[in-house]
């Protein structure tokens, strides 16, 4: 019984080494493209800080790396949260967005943050610093909810 | 009898519910008081088919550019689905829609109407594709619900369709913001309220 526990400690371990050669994807783009969303709408400066800072890391092109972003397999689960989160919604290509899909986005950016799905508990509770408060999170909400009425 | 009671005094609260809610819609259709004052009889349903003289209907004469029931069938289900809270379901129907929608092509589009349909048809994907993923989350697919039947409205709009259909509206659907969806029938299912409230709601327009 110990040498089984013996054992897949080792092969743990060794598991662990292996997947650091993980390639990781790098989502780093220092210029803020001209389609980003502070190019479409006069966005008031607490908002668009609590946006650069709490929601910019999956739903840009420039992801700001925490430390253990360097170790796997927290890197595989960011690198996929980041892939699907610009794939919803990209800050930097809000511009490019019809319309249409605007007015969807905007919707469903008031409704997640509403029901607490975003920023996404598990990735707050990592960081400290994109935790948003409560009164912030209803400034964001006022804000967007004045673009649902032009 | 006890148990009787209780199942009165239940359906007597929701019943009221019922009223004085929907009664406060702000649904810009002129009749609406009058409306509500002869519905005040139990059956939702019924009292809309005095209604039709006065109602709104939107003709559809023009050709048609496409054929939209291919959409309209699986969205049709979506929202059957929905009435009777069935989320997987849905989500099955809303996968079908998905290929349906682009599987859509119409003809005869001015520039304008081609770059609009264009639009309407990404966006209605995108929101048909979220409610096939959400199967475990219904309240997230009936919001998704909202933005494609508005989708579906302006599609027709510039399509248009060959069988008579009706445009409802629930004042209490979209957290009481109110939502619109299309139905091919002229009772009211509700797709928002699913069973704690299927007949609410009424016919704001008739395209046909």
């Amino acid at each position: 019984m110990k040498k089984i526990i013996q054992r897949i400690i080792v092969v743990g371990l060794f598991a662990l080494v292996g997947i650091q050669f993980i390639p990781a994807n790098l989502n780093k783009q220092e210029v803020i493209p001209t389609s980003d969303i502070r190019y479409v709408y006069d966005i008031p400066d607490r908002v668009l800080n609590i946006l650069e800072t709490s929601c910019y890391d999956c739903h840009s092109n420039n992801t700001n790396y925490p430390w253990y972003s360097n170790i796997q397999p927290a890197r595989m689960i960011m690198d996929h949260h980041v892939e699907e989160g610009k794939e919803e919604l990209n800050f930097n290509e809000f511009k490019n967005y019809s319309d249409r899909r605007k007015k969807n986005k905007i919707k469903s950016i008031i409704s997640q943050i509403e029901d607490g799905n975003m920023p996404i508990p598990s990735y707050a509770l990592m960081h400290n610093d994109v935790r948003v408060s409560a009164d912030d999170k209803k400034e964001v909400m006022k804000w967007f909810k004045t673009k649902l009425k032009d | 009898m006890k148990q009787f009671n209780l199942k009165l005094i239940a359906m007597a609260v929701v019943g009221g519910l019922l009223f004085t809610s929907c009664g406060n819609s702000s649904n810009p259709d002129n009749n609406g008081h009058h409306e509500h004052q002869e519905g005040m009889d139990h059956d939702h349903s019924t009292h809309q088919h005095g209604e039709s003289t006065e109602r709104n209907v939107t003709s559809n004469n023009g050709e048609q550019k496409g054929d939209l029931i291919p959409v309209l069938e699986k969205y049709f289900s979506l929202n059957a689905h929905l009435v009777s809270d069935d989320a997987s379901s849905a989500a099955k129907s809303s996968e079908k829609m998905v290929t349906a929608l682009k599987a859509f092509k119409g003809t005869g589009f001015t520039a304008d109407e081609q770059t609009e349909v264009n639009e309407i048809l990404e966006s209605a994907i995108e929101n048909a594709e979220h409610i096939a993923e959400n199967a475990g989350e219904i309240s997230h697919q009936r919001e998704h619900l909202v933005a494609l039947s508005t989708d579906m409205k302006d599609l027709i709009a510039i399509v248009g369709s060959s069988q008579k259909l009706y445009e409802d509206f629930c004042p209490m659907a979209n957290n009481n913001e109110g939502a619109m969806w299309i139905s091919n029938k002229e009772e009211i299912h509700n797709p928002y309220m699913g069973n704690r409230m299927p007949k609410c709601g009424k016919v704001s327009r008739v395209i046909e």
